[in-house]
């Protein structure tokens, strides 16, 4: 054990999903069993923090200004489906089942996690159903309690004319998101959307 | 159901227990602190992964004990025989039966149901009002997931308006969002428990009256704390209460300060009942949880007697016996083996040791 392997590992630790072993491993593999990688991987992660950010629209990550959703002139315009995660967005793409635009709100209200409404993309979709086309905001929160509150908290804002809204039918695993279920059951969920109020 | 097997390991003080239980009655002799109560209590804790006692489920584990195994092979009515086991950690439990381990408590609560009669039961007249609504709660819940699962969302919309209250409560959107989501599931606690206690009512009457001479009668009456129909109505009380609320730091009305009373006469039964009165209604109390079991799941209960029917005079104890319905099958446990001993599966019960 040396204090740099020792830096490393504990900066690993601290990433989702990885515990004390794992970050052992990964730490001794990348120093020790194949160095070579080491180039490779300080490069992409080097790169990706340059380029990748938030799109400026909906919040989803990108390289320009606008996610390769919003860039696609394809899509409807008129229907936003609204999503906590990144992750979310991603599993309804590879449903197939969606050909509207999106917005990423980067998390739910929960006091208790400390997240207020400040904290989350909410003001810029605001503007963007103020500013017209949208017709249909389909709210894909999980069905949890702070994910219900949100979508309340999020309808109370919405302009009362103009624009439907509605909420995916949840034969999805109660509590849970859109991150966990299959692309049968996220097709069903959208085609299943109700009249939310 | 019926146990017919049960296998405990690093449970309080029971190190290694390994019991066939035969027939319906099975009785647990054995001085005080030996571990009867222990036994009976990983028994009842299949039915709900709560301690009848009301431990913490940390408080389960033996002395120096990192993890527990709770095995349970069972005859039942409708799974026929099913073998459970729960493992139990400082941290976590997982419960397996049959397919794989089960994931959502909704799944498995009062699918395997337990009644169990402690002395502890006498404070459930004179005690906080917490313990009536968590013998409420635990007997709706296991019957209905549509409660547990608005008792659950309730719980946590409470506690995220008591963060936002603890915060200053400045954030009235915020506040309103979840105000919004517990109103809706304060609306249906009280309807269920309207119902529920109505019909546990009706059972709690008819069980007191097989139990004691004629001319007294129980009842139970709902006390809620605040009886709307209605969420929008409720909600609005919420935004009534927020100065009061944010001083206080937490949500003041609601269905977390409901409570239930026992009424023996028409009257309360906490003031009026003498000392065997008051042992009778609590038993009574347990009989209409089995006959609500019954009723509505379809299985009959295992009852677990805790050194209670020690407790009563002979004249009262035999109406006991003859009030059970659907022979259930009985764990009991007391310091000295019952007068109608035959008929008993008797087992020992000594320093941690069970055979
Ligand atoms: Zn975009």
């Amino acid at each position: 054990m040396t204090p740099a392997l020792e830096a490393l590992q504990k900066a690993l630790k601290q990433l989702p999903g990885i515990g004390y072993r794992s970050a052992e491993r990964i730490a001794l593999h990348l120093l020790v069993e194949k160095p070579g990688r080491l180039p490779e991987l300080v490069a992409a992660l080097e790169s990706a923090a340059r380029s990748v950010r938030r799109c400026t629209v909906c919040g989803n990550l990108a390289e320009e200004e606008h996610c390769a959703v919003c860039a696609d002139e394809r899509r409807r315009t008129g229907q936003v489906c609204v999503v906590e995660y990144v992750p979310d967005l991603a599993a309804i793409e590879r449903s197939g089942a969606y050909r509207g635009r999106y917005h990423v709100l980067h998390g739910k209200l929960s006091p208790i996690r400390g997240v207020a409404p400040e904290d989350l993309n909410l003001a810029a979709l605001l503007r963007r159903i103020e500013s017209g086309e949208t017709t249909e905001v389909i709210l894909a929160l999980s069905n949890d309690v702070e994910g219900e509150a949100t979508c309340h908290y999020l309808t109370e804002r919405l302009p009362k004319a103009g624009v439907k809204v509605t909420r995916i039918g949840f034969g999805l695993p109660s509590g849970g998101g859109v991150l966990y279920a299959d692309a049968v059951t996220l097709r069903s969920a959208l085609e299943a959307r109700r009249d939310y109020s | 159901m019926r146990f017919s097997r049960v296998t405990l390991q690093g449970f309080r003080n029971l190190p290694l227990a390994e019991v066939a239980l035969v027939g319906k009655r099975t009785f647990l002799c054995g001085a005080n602190a030996q571990g009867k109560t222990n036994f009976l209590e990983a028994l009842g804790y299949v039915t709900a992964l709560r301690s009848f006692r009301g431990a913490e489920s940390r408080a389960l584990l033996g002395l120096g004990v990192t993890q527990a195994g709770l095995g349970y092979t069972v005859e039942h009515e409708t799974f026929g025989e099913s073998r459970l086991t729960i493992t139990l950690t400082p941290q976590d439990r997982v419960v397996e039966w049959e397919h794989g381990k089960v994931t959502r408590l909704a799944d498995f609560i009062g699918k395997f149901p337990t009644v169990a009669f402690s002395s502890q039961d006498n404070q459930f007249l004179r005690g906080a009002p917490s313990l009536r609504r968590r013998w409420l709660d635990l007997t709706l819940a296991a019957m209905d997931g549509a409660y547990l699962t608005a008792l659950q969302r309730y719980t946590r919309a409470v506690a995220e308006r008591n963060m936002l209250l603890k915060q200053g409560g400045r954030d009235a959107g915020a506040l309103e969002a979840f105000e919004h989501e517990l109103a809706a599931h304060a609306v249906t606690l009280v309807a269920r428990r309207t119902v529920g206690i109505a019909e546990l009512g009706e059972l709690f009457r008819a069980a007191h009256a097989r139990l004691v001479p004629e001319g007294e009668q129980a009842g139970l009456v709902y006390a809620p704390d605040t009886a709307v129909t209605a969420p929008a109505e409720f909600a609005a009380l919420l935004v009534n209460c927020r100065t009061r609320d944010t001083l206080l730091k937490t949500t003041e009305r609601g269905p977390h300060r409901d409570d239930l009373e026992l009424v023996l006469n028409g009257r309360p039964a906490k003031q009026f009942a003498s000392e065997g009165q008051q042992r009778c209604l609590v038993i009574a109390l347990r009989l209409a949880q089995a006959a609500y079991f019954r009723a509505k799941g379809g299985v009959t209960p295992v009852l677990l007697s805790d050194d209670v029917l020690g407790e009563l005079d002979p004249g009262r104890r035999e109406k006991f016996w003859a009030s059970l319905e659907g022979e259930p099958q009985v764990i009991a446990t007391g310091t000295s083996l019952p007068a109608d001993a035959a008929g008993w599966q008797v087992l020992t019960v000594e320093a941690g040791g069970v055979q």
